[in-house]
């Protein structure tokens, strides 16, 4: 059947044509119209790097929502992964039920995207709410979660600590992958469990551990459902991250340029995050590769 | 180095399996023990036991003077080489054989002078900036020994450690750890050795004294020529040796001079045999024969079994026979020159076992009746 | 058994050396009865923490049900989940919504855009992990890393020239934007997932349709694809999973309500409904889990062997 070279091409080509009209070229449509002033009335017009030196310059918002997104990325991140590795560290102690609680727990991570998890959230830190009644019953004093501006975007790094499952179905397959004589030749060589863990856990599983902190910072930088529906952005824009803004610039003020120019330093910061994390890998993280013996 | 000792050592599992049935064995300090049998004769279990990777149900751990059953495996004075190697995946050869001393936080300049040590008694200089999937098995191999020497242990505990080789390697690798035991103990620090393996070529030729298991319980405990001259019993006589001793399962009439009688053939084993025998006048019983332990005589002979050759196998040096006896299949080894003497053309041979050579079992109990005192 | 048991006291006794004291014996086992004790002890621990987080995991689901079913006076007085005076009343009046449609119509549209974007993705990841695991041709490596690329490219770049791009052709306001880009392989999690399966599995039975005649096409469909099964079903169910929760997406392309997901409906309905009436939005909440609850728990072993397979090979 035809020329073999060009075969797989053929198999491809649907990729090929979804990465151009998708991907690719909204790419650079992307960045060209971040150097625009376009509001979708008239063709897009050149305004060179105008829309990043107001950006930097004059828009306060901007200001805040880059700094909001930051602190609910570096907050969210390594709270959700701390949580779910520890979770993955205790069920792989040989449990019975082990793939109960498993499933208990991923069950969050597959609903979690959903508006209605959302709309949960908003009734249960209500001010009367399932979490403050549970605190006054439990004697402490109720919170205020929406009226609180670091409160309001605390509820949604719990929210998504709540979906840790995915990263712990993940950490707990890497804990189960590893090698059981290990702990018993670090056992021989009188390391105890915080030591094991640190020097021959921790170690052995930077892959995944390198895997789900890139997955999860991509994911967390680009949160919009959780401020969108639960906080609305509010109180006092604490909750506006920079993916709600350029919603709204984008979609509820035309103004395409300059919710691409927003956008493009989202992408900028997130690759060189990215790409820092790769590079640094080489130090870190340990691969396994191909065993030759 | 210290000896070992267990007492009464037992396993009992969860779900009330009894892996370990009360052992006992002392491993005096620089003596080489060979621990083996068939697989699920808990030999690694015991060994485990003894390492603290398995909790004790029953009886002690003794190292030196100290009951260690309450103690964790660092804690234990005990080092071990892995089936597997165990070698962590992401430290180089160098942090490897250092780890245990690390842990226990001695000065740098300590662990590194020991590193090297080590790192020139087993020859892996030029490996110790490598990781352990660039190094080859009996690189590997090396490197999981100086991880055990490293720590001057009281008592080294190797868990099948050569399986993972190929013949070459593993026969070469034998008589490594042969020679460094040695060594030691000519530099005045006698290694303690527990050796697990199921191998007995391997048994016989590394291990000072032997212990044979089967089921969870001691055989026999021997050194390689008692347990090959002088099994306890059905079950070590099978084990030990190879080709394997062929066991005759029929009746020993008359103790002083004894005739084994299989089938509708009856042989004579001589005077010997019965001044050794600890047997009732008439007995069921099964004599065992090792392979080099025949005689072929001619048909004129006036005592043997005759069989018929079914196969024959060369080895070079000496060639197996493979004979139907009728009522047992033997195997027979004669040398290469021997066998072009002889006249195979009516398929048809007649044995003799060799008198001072023969065991006898009591069928029922598996116990040797052939071992008199005097012949000790 | 029994035969041999005279066999093994014989050669204990043999070793002569069995001086045990009963004390020691005894010290021993206490000893070991005392380990058991404490690790059923640090077992427990480890139960009871399961066990509250789990509890944390799973209350709020719960509550949300028992809340659906509760009055609205009731929903912010009662942490418990059962209600005192359970009513569907929520149900009915949620399911009529304030639009002219009833949320059974929401549904279907969803339907509608998850039909053809979980068919489409199958197809197109398959034949796209297909070329990349199993042929040569030149440009292999730079579409390899392209795929990649676009797994790492966050999706906010690329979104605002998609949208104009969707105006241009005339497809707002339709469901096409929401499914023809997965249909193109557009998902690259999905395809990289494939590439990696495939690549584990050996080439022998291919290798053997070929010596039996089957050219490419034959061996997708006849050998892979079989092959290929379960991990085609966690795609599919992913997809589904994601496609059912994906709101951004109808939010910025859907415009008429006739046409909106159930996501948005959801969303419209807290925006449209009295302030009091929450029994109304819960109780539509808990229709909009439904489907997917009950797919994971009919398929939950595609969704544990997708993400671990998935993650520890990514």
């Amino acid at each position: 059947m035809g020329n073999g070279r060009f075969l797989g091409l053929g198999y491809l080509s649907p990729y090929i044509l979804g990465l151009l009209a998708f991907t690719a070229v909204p790419f650079l449509a992307s960045l060209y119209l971040s150097f625009t002033d376009y509001n979708l009335m008239s063709a897009p017009k050149w305004s060179g790097l105008e829309n990043y030196i107001d950006l930097f310059t004059r828009d306060r918002t901007f200001r805040k929502s880059l700094w909001i997104t930051l602190i609910y990325v570096f907050t969210t991140v390594p709270l959700k992964l701390a949580f779910a590795l520890f979770i993955a560290y205790i069920l792989n102690y040989r449990l019975a039920c082990i793939n109960v609680f498993r499933t208990a727990f991923y069950v969050p991570s597959i609903l979690g995207g959903s508006i209605a998890i959302a709309v949960l959230w908003r009734y249960i830190f209500a001010d009367t709410g399932l979490v403050n009644m549970a605190l006054t019953g439990l004697g402490f004093d109720a919170v205020n979660w929406f009226g609180d501006p670091t409160n309001a975007l605390f509820t949604i790094t719990l929210l998504r600590m709540w979906q840790f499952g995915s990263a712990m179905v993940i950490f707990l397959a890497a804990l189960q992958s590893i090698d059981k004589t290990l702990y018993e030749a670090a056992a021989i060589d009188g390391a105890g469990k915080v030591t094991t863990f640190i020097f021959i856990t921790i170690p052995l599983i930077t892959p995944v551990i390198f895997f789900n902190l890139i997955m999860q910072m991509v994911q967390a930088f680009q949160e919009f459902n959780g401020p969108y529906i639960i906080t609305e952005g509010g109180p006092l824009k604490s909750t506006y991250l920079l993916s709600l803004y350029i919603y709204e610039e984008a979609f509820q003020n035309f103004n395409m340029g300059y919710a691409s120019a927003i956008a493009w330093v989202l992408f900028l910061i997130i690759m060189t995050l990215t790409v820092v994390a790769f590079w640094s890998s080489k130090k870190w993280v340990y691969y396994a590769g191909d065993k030759r013996s | 180095m210290a000896r070992l000792q267990l007492r009464n050592l037992e396993k009992t599992y969860g779900n009330a399996f009894k892996a370990v049935h009360g052992i006992n064995l002392d491993v005096e300090e620089g003596e080489f023990m060979v621990l083996v049998g068939p697989s699920g004769c808990a030999k690694s279990t015991t060994l485990r036991m003894i390492a603290g990777l398995e909790t004790v149900s029953g009886g002690e751990v003794r190292i030196g003077d100290e009951v260690v059953n309450a103690l964790p495996p660092g804690k234990r004075g005990i080092a071990m080489v892995f089936q597997n190697y165990a070698l962590y995946p992401h430290m180089k050869v160098r942090s490897n054989l250092s780890f245990g001393l690390r842990i226990q936080g001695l000065p740098k300049a300590e662990i590194a002078a020991a590193t090297d040590e080590v790192a020139r008694i087993l020859e892996i200089e030029p490996l110790l900036d490598r990781l352990p999937k660039q190094l080859s098995g009996g690189q590997a191999q090396r490197v999981a020994l100086g991880r055990a020497l490293i720590k001057k242990p009281e008592v080294f505990l190797f868990d099948e450690p050569l399986s993972n080789l190929d013949a070459k390697l593993r026969a070469s690798m034998r008589v490594r750890i042969i020679d460094l035991h040695r060594r030691l103990k000519q530099e005045g620090k006698p290694a303690t050795v527990v050796y697990v393996t199921h191998d007995q070529t391997e048994a016989m030729t590394m291990g000072d004294r032997i212990c044979v298991m089967k089921e969870g319980r001691i055989m026999q405990v021997a050194d390689p020529k008692t347990l090959y001259n002088r099994p306890a019993n059905l079950f070590v006589a099978g084990f030990i040796g190879s080709p394997e001793m062929n066991l005759m399962a029929g009746r020993v009439e008359g103790p002083s001079d004894p005739v084994f009688s299989l089938g509708g053939q009856s042989v004579r084993l001589g005077r010997e045999v019965g001044s050794r025998l600890d047997l009732s006048s008439a007995a069921n019983a099964t004599v065992g024969v090792r392979p080099q332990h025949f005689e072929l005589v001619g048909s004129e002979a006036e005592s043997g079994l005759n069989g018929r050759v079914t196969h024959v196998e060369f080895m070079g040096h000496e060639v197996y026979l493979h004979i139907d006896l009728g009522d047992a299949r033997v195997i027979a080894v004669v040398g290469t020159e021997a066998f072009e003497a002889m006249d195979l053309s009516g398929e048809q041979v007649r044995l003799r076992p060799n008198a001072t050579s023969v065991h006898v079992f009591d069928t029922a109990s598996g116990e040797n009746v052939s071992l008199s005192k005097q012949a000790a | 058994m029994d035969a041999r048991t005279p066999v093994s006291a014989a050669s204990a006794a043999h070793e002569d050396m069995v001086e045990l004291d009963s004390e020691s014996l005894i010290a021993s086992r206490a000893y070991a009865a005392r380990q058991l004790r404490s690790e059923r002890i640090s077992a427990a621990i480890r139960y009871a923490l399961l066990v509250a987080v789990g509890f944390v995991m799973l209350y709020p689901l719960i509550w949300l049900i028992g809340a659906s079913l509760k009055t609205n006076s009731e929903i912010f007085a009662n942490p418990g989940f059962i209600p005192d005076e359970p009513t569907f009343q929520g149900y009915i009046d949620g399911w009529k919504t304030s639009t002219p449609y009833t949320f059974g119509h929401f549904f279907w549209n969803t339907f509608l855009i998850i039909l053809p974007k979980t068919i489409g993705t199958a197809i197109s990841a398959t034949a796209v992990a297909y070329g990349f695991a199993r042929f040569e041709f030149p440009g292999k490596k730079i579409l390899f890393g392209t795929l990649i690329a676009t797994l790492l490219l966050p999706n906010v770049v690329t979104r605002i020239p998609q949208y104009l791009l969707f105006r241009d052709i005339g497809w707002l306001d339709s469901f096409l934007p929401l499914w023809v880009p997965s249909a193109l392989a557009g998902d690259a999690f999905f395809v990289f997932m494939l590439v990696q399966f495939l690549r584990a599995i050996p080439r022998d039975m291919e290798e053997a349709a070929r010596v039996d005649g089957a050219n490419s096409f034959q061996t997708l469909i006849f050998i892979i694809v079989p092959m290929l099964a379960p991990a085609l079903i966690s795609v599919c169910l992913f997809q589904f999973m994601w496609t059912m929760n994906d709101f951004l997406g109808p939010l910025i392309y859907i415009s008429s309500v006739d046409k909106y997901p159930v996501s948005l409906a959801l969303k419209l309905s807290i925006d449209t409904t009295e302030a009091f009436e929450w029994n109304r939005i819960l109780a539509m909440s808990v229709l909009a889990l439904a489907p997917a609850l009950i797919v994971f728990f009919l398929a939950q072993k595609y969704f544990i062997e997708g993400i671990s397979a998935g993650g520890v090979k990514g």
